[in-house]
């Protein structure tokens, strides 16, 4: 008895170790994301996100940085399976050269109606390799599936198209007089592309062999389809580089082929995954993940090509007491309107987006400090005046607001948040339901800043 | 010797590991390069680890992952390298048999001695 007590201790231990070395985080939860078992990799991933020094609860201490999850979870309707695949949680931006992106991927299990399993690992060296292979499906997802209706055309180096033929006008409607020697960006709606923008794409197809992008695009008549765009450079130049877009003996050579295929039909079936991945699930506007994506690309083309570029955070004024006087059906019916509000103030080519808890970012591109200062203080003033209505209950509530604007003096996507964050903290403190631009005097807000 | 008595490196280092097997919380010694010289009684129960596992291994890649953190490893680090004195308590929660446990972690050094220690106990 004494010996078979032996092995089995030893064999515990040996477990045990197993599970300690594990080089994934592992975690087992109830339902309501309470802690049954946790691994030390967990642990190790976690306890820097947890605001009172507990592990006792997965979808409290992840709140902030993936506030969907507990909605994941009660809204699985099957028995048992995957509620989440390889979600990426983005914990912070990374400062450039000093701290690259920390992003954590999680997948989570439903075991059974009790039990939960969640699997963490640190992806953030992944992240870039990752943003590549995303770009390669897509790519080969174009060329691949049985198209029948795409519209091809080649590009000078601005942008502007090259030659007509028929494939434009079929997918398009437009008439090649309309078309031809005008930039592409007449295939897409006013607010939903700038010049920058316009050239950016070019200038990405170039240094990585594609730019694509999924969006609405406008046909002759005014109508929307949605499509995918890809475009490719056509020919490598001897040594080409930045210069030799300047180069007026180039300039009107065809040096892109554009690619858009309209995919409306196939945008039914996806939808529903594309707004699970890159949207706020209560909201509908872009989840944390999205809106890092797109600030860092948009950082990376700021480097490039220096042009305005500014952000705008809002954070919901007194919030815990719309949840305390409302309850948190309340608190989400404010919650939505907003992001509604936001959705429909901004241009379509700005990043809208909710960072976590009730705080919002709006990035713009190609918007100096006075353009975001106007339609920050059009959406404040939109919130003061309006009235929510939840189940019978008029809610009325302000938001503050913080604006920060690129400059040369700022190292990265991290030092601007950095600052709007200053300039929504002053805001705060000077009362709410104002906005306050960043100035070099801005206090710095304590850690976490809330109400 | 208690969890929260000052001036306590000392005492803890001129300790024989007899002595700190009496003692009611884990004491845990690494040397410079983080590996393992001291694991009492307490925490080699507490962690479900025998000694002989552990002893000459490195704590943060092998015996205790869940520490290897600006929190915890580094802090321990920076002091070394700073040849700053170190002696933080601070909340965290560790992963004993799987099961997440609050506990106050005490984070001992004195530089230039290499000898750091991490003192474990349990919350109430």
């Amino acid at each position: 008895m004494d010996e078979l007590s032996g092995v089995l201790e030893a064999e515990y231990e040996a477990l045990t170790q197993f599970l300690y070395l594990a080089p994934v985080g592992l975690t087992q939860l109830a339902m309501d994301g309470t802690i049954a078992m946790i691994n030390p990799i967990s642990a190790q991933l976690l306890m820097p996100l947890s605001r009172d020094g507990s592990l006792d609860n997965l979808f409290t201490t992840l709140r902030d940085v993936a506030p969907e999850l507990r909605h994941l979870a009660e809204s699985f309707g099957k028995s048992h399976g995957v509620v989440c695949d390889s979600l990426r949680v983005q914990l912070s931006a990374g400062v450039r050269g000093v701290s690259d992106p920390k992003i954590l991927s999680l997948t989570m299990l439903k075991l059974d109606e009790q039990r939960l399993m969640a699997v963490l690992s640190d992806v953030s060296h992944q992240m870039t390799r990752d943003r590549m292979l995303r770009q390669n499906e897509a790519w080969f997802n174009a060329i691949l599936t049985g198209v029948t209706d795409y519209a091809l055309m080649s590009l000078d180096a601005r942008g502007r198209v090259v030659k007509w033929n028929a494939s434009i006008g079929r997918v398009t409607g437009f008439a090649e007089a309309a078309v031809v020697g005008q930039p592409y960006s007449i295939f897409y709606p006013a607010d939903a592309t700038t010049h920058d923008r316009v050239l950016d794409r070019l200038h990405e197809a170039e240094a990585t062999g594609w730019s694509m992008d999924d969006g609405w695009r406008v046909r002759a008549n005014g109508t929307r389809f949605w499509s995918s765009a890809v475009i490719v450079p056509l020919l490598e130049l001897q040594g080409a580089d930045d210069d030799a877009y300047d180069d007026a003996e180039y300039a009107d050579d065809a040096r892109f082929c554009l690619v858009l295929r309209d995919i409306t039909d196939q945008r039914v079936g996806s939808e529903a995954h594309r707004l699970q991945t890159t949207c706020d699930h209560l909201t509908g506007v872009a989840n944390r993940r999205t809106f890092f994506d797109a600030a860092e690309m948009e950082i990376e083309r700021y480097r490039r090509s220096p042009r305005p570029l500014s952000l705008v955070l809002f954070d919901a004024d007194h919030f815990k007491r719309v949840n305390d006087v409302f309850g948190h059906p309340g608190g989400d019916a404010v919650l939505r309107e907003f992001g509604a509000l936001l959705m429909t103030t901004f241009r379509q080519i700005d990043v809208v987006a909710r960072l976590g808890g009730e705080e919002f970012a709006v990035l713009l591109p190609s918007a100096d400090l006075g353009n975001a200062m106007t339609v920050a203080e059009r959406c404040r003033l939109a919130v003061e005046a309006s009235e929510v209505n939840a189940d019978g209950a008029q809610i009325r509530y302000t938001v503050s607001v913080g604006v920060a604007t690129m400059d040369p003096g700022v190292s990265g996507l991290d030092e601007l948040i950095k600052r709007a964050d200053a300039a929504l903290y002053a805001a705060k403190a000077a009362g709410r339901n104002r906005i306050e631009v960043w100035s070099s005097g801005s206090p710095c807000p304590p850690g976490l800043r809330k109400g | 010797m208690e969890f929260d008595q000052i001036e306590l490196l000392p005492v803890i280092a001129a300790a024989t590991d007899e002595a700190l097997d009496t003692l009611l919380f884990g004491v845990i010694g690494i040397d410079q390069n983080g590996q393992v010289l001291r694991y009492n009684s307490w925490e080699s129960k507490a962690g479900g680890l025998s000694r002989d596992k552990v002893l000459g291994h490195h704590l943060f890649t092998v015996v205790a992952p869940c520490m290897n953190n600006f929190m915890v490893a580094q802090r321990l680090d920076d002091a070394l390298a700073d040849g700053t004195p170190l002696d933080a308590t601070i909340d965290y929660v560790l992963t004993l048999r799987m099961r997440p446990i609050k506990v106050k972690l005490r984070l001992l050094a004195a530089p230039p001695s290499a000898q750091r220690y991490v003192l474990v106990q349990r919350s109430v």
